[in-house]
């Protein structure tokens, strides 16, 4: 410490409660390490009225206090800091009289710290609280959450059960033949919409630290990617296989424009942002599929969708398109792989 | 506008600079908000003091590497930060707290902390030890099993000092780290702060000229992207005490005199030369 010491003005200013708080609390910070302006101030504090209110406590708590208590006087430190706890008196100016060092408390009986069973010293040195136990291990499963990412978190699964749900429910429970070409128009969807929820400052609220740290970009893009196909590829082809077929194509005819619609939207993210390209590659398979079947003359338009499925996903040239479509993607993707480390623009 | 600068090693007498700066320039959209701006920061405790809109959040978002330079050289541990390979192990070594952040509703402040911790790629047998440290270092060990959206401002704003703390970065970067503590936490955190600066490089952006007297060991003033004084905390309340500028304390006379000179020079770029170490 420095030569430093509280001059008479500020240690009276203090105890009557006029010193402005930011020179308090430098006074008080002061105190935790300098034992004899402490007992200056506490002395200061004592002619004030809070003083008295101070000493009846210091009596009261002595006097519950077993006889025998050889625990040692507690040293300048947290002397001012227990200043919440005193019950009355100039409001964050006194100081628990009992925490005083040896010289202010006249007579042998040890300096106990004294905080009043109903109010907890939560207060005391907040910044400074120890190490609390062993550290516990991060179990497994959670690393796995971590790795799903915002969209598989938060409300995107729940809307990928509802469609899974939804689907089996209108073909059993309301007895809707279409509900295979309308899941199959929108499959391919959910986990676009999937990605478009797992990245960036729109989607993530962390995203802001996690683009400062070496996961960010491609690696951490493509792991939220992996977690959100986990989950939608399998539910939603369990629920295509569980409705009825009416006339479209197979329940695992979407997998493959699923994914290359997926990877199309990681690959244009690279240029345009994850929003803007998820829009645009869902957007486009919306066009693709449902402006055909609503412009197409005469039939029901479960009829007609199911007819434009076919002709979207039926076959071994348009499966195998689908294919090429998704392997090209990846290229990209690959190729393009510093990109995705900046995805958003300042 | 140097594009690029050619890359000077540290002469030998010059203390090595961790965080070098060339020529830096960040456009967003129509508005400047760095302009050709150089500089450079050792270990120690930097304070970044300005304006609202200077451009401090600009320069530490960039140092961050979450924001990509328009134009201009930035060099982090000696890597150049546009490599994307070097800028993944310089990301290794990087703590930053951002002017705001969110965070997951169910995460604890465990983890929460230990997330980005894996984020960082920390190795995860020390992760949990590590987790722990920072988080008793922000003075919330009582409450780390806590939910973090049942966390008042200032201890969400300590939550975020831990994550960035948790790997022990050798280059740190706090916007407004004292934004939501109350007076005592501050002291607290400047006292962590210096003892940060012992082995760190650590960027404080704020707009509490006491918080850059109390734990700074220099000092730069931003003003509409360009750099209007460098120098200590004792330099500037010098300055204070001799221009006669308007604040309640010296630093802040210092901090008013400083804009004022710069906003008076027509050619702000020499007045950086001469004043930066």
């Amino acid at each position: 410490m420095t030569g430093w010491h509280a001059s008479d003005d500020l240690v009276t200013r203090y105890g009557d409660g006029t010193l402005p708080e930011p020179d308090a609390w430098s006074l008080e910070k002061h105190l935790e390490s300098c034992g004899h302006c402490a007992a200056r101030v506490s002395h200061a504090v004592r002619t004030t009225p809070a003083g008295v209110v101070l000493a009846e406590v210091r009596g009261a708590v002595l006097g519950a206090a077993p006889a025998p208590a050889p625990a040692p006087a507690p040293t300048g430190a947290g002397v001012a800091v227990g200043a919440g706890e005193v019950p009355a008196g100039a409001a964050g100016v006194a100081v628990g009289a009992g925490e005083v060092p040896a010289g202010a408390a006249p007579g042998a009986v040890p300096a106990r710290t004294a905080p009043r069973p109903s109010l907890p010293s939560t207060r005391a040195r907040i910044w400074s609280s120890r190490y609390l136990g062993r550290p516990s291990p991060v179990p497994r499963l959670t690393r796995v959450l971590w790795a799903a990412g915002p969209a598989v978190r938060g409300a995107w699964l729940p809307a990928v059960l509802l469609v899974a749900v939804g689907a089996v429910v209108l073909a059993y429970g309301a007895g809707f033949a279409g509900t295979r070409p309308l899941l199959l128009a929108v499959a391919p969807l959910v986990p676009v919409v999937g990605v478009a929820l797992s990245y960036g400052a729109h989607a993530d609220p962390l995203h802001e630290i996690a683009a400062s740290t070496p996961a960010a970009g491609l690696r951490l893009v493509l792991t939220r990617t992996v977690a959100v196909l986990a989950v939608s590829l399998p539910l939603l082809t369990l629920a295509g296989l569980l409705v009825p077929s009416s006339g479209a194509p197979g329940a695992a005819a979407w997998l493959l424009p699923g994914l290359a619609l997926t990877l199309a939207s990681l690959a244009l993210a690279g240029y345009v942002g994850c929003r803007t390209a998820t829009a645009v590659t869902g957007g486009g398979w919306l066009c693709a599929v449902l402006v055909p079947a609503l412009a197409a003359p005469g039939g029901r338009l479960t009829a007609r969708l199911s007819e434009q499925l076919s002709y979207c996903l039926d076959g071994a040239p348009a499966q195998g398109g689908w294919a090429a479509a998704a392997v090209l993607c990846a290229v990209l993707l690959a190729a393009r792989r510093p990109a995705y480390d900046r995805l958003e623009r300042p | 506008m140097t594009t690029a600068a050619p890359s000077s090693p540290a002469t030998s007498g010059e203390p090595l600079s961790t965080i070098r700066v060339a020529g830096l320039s960040v456009r967003h959209r129509r508005t400047l908000a760095l302009d050709s701006v150089d500089l450079d920061f050792g270990p120690g405790v930097h304070g970044l003091l300005g304006p609202n809109g200077a451009g401090k959040t600009s320069l530490i978002r960039v140092l961050a590497t979450v924001a990509a330079p328009t134009d201009g050289r930035v060099e982090l541990l000696g890597d150049d930060v546009r490599d994307h390979r070097r800028r993944a192990a310089v990301r290794r070594r990087l703590g930053y707290l951002p002017q705001e952040f969110g965070y997951y509703p169910g995460f604890t402040v465990r983890e929460f902390v230990a997330y980005v911790a894996w984020l960082k790629e920390m190795p995860a047998a020390d992760t949990p030890a590590a987790v722990e440290r920072a988080v008793a270092r922000v003075g919330l060990a009582d409450r780390v099993d806590a939910k973090v959206k049942t966390l008042s401002g200032g201890m969400v704003r300590r939550v975020g000092i831990a994550q960035a703390i948790v790997n022990d970065p050798d280059v740190l970067l706090f916007d407004e780290p004292t934004a939501g503590l109350d007076p005592e936490q501050r002291v607290e955190f400047r006292e962590l702060l210096r003892e940060l600066g012992t082995s760190s490089t650590v960027i404080v952006s704020t707009h509490l000229v006491e918080d850059v007297a109390a734990a700074c060991t220099e000092v730069t003033l931003i003003e509409s992207g360009h750099v209007a004084y460098r120098g200590t905390p004792e330099s500037l309340t010098a300055l204070g005490e001799a221009a006669g500028g308007v604040g309640d304390n010296p630093i802040e006379r210092g901090y008013t005199a400083a804009l004022r000179t710069h906003r008076a020079s027509p050619a702000p770029a020499l007045a950086v030369e001469g004043t930066a170490r």
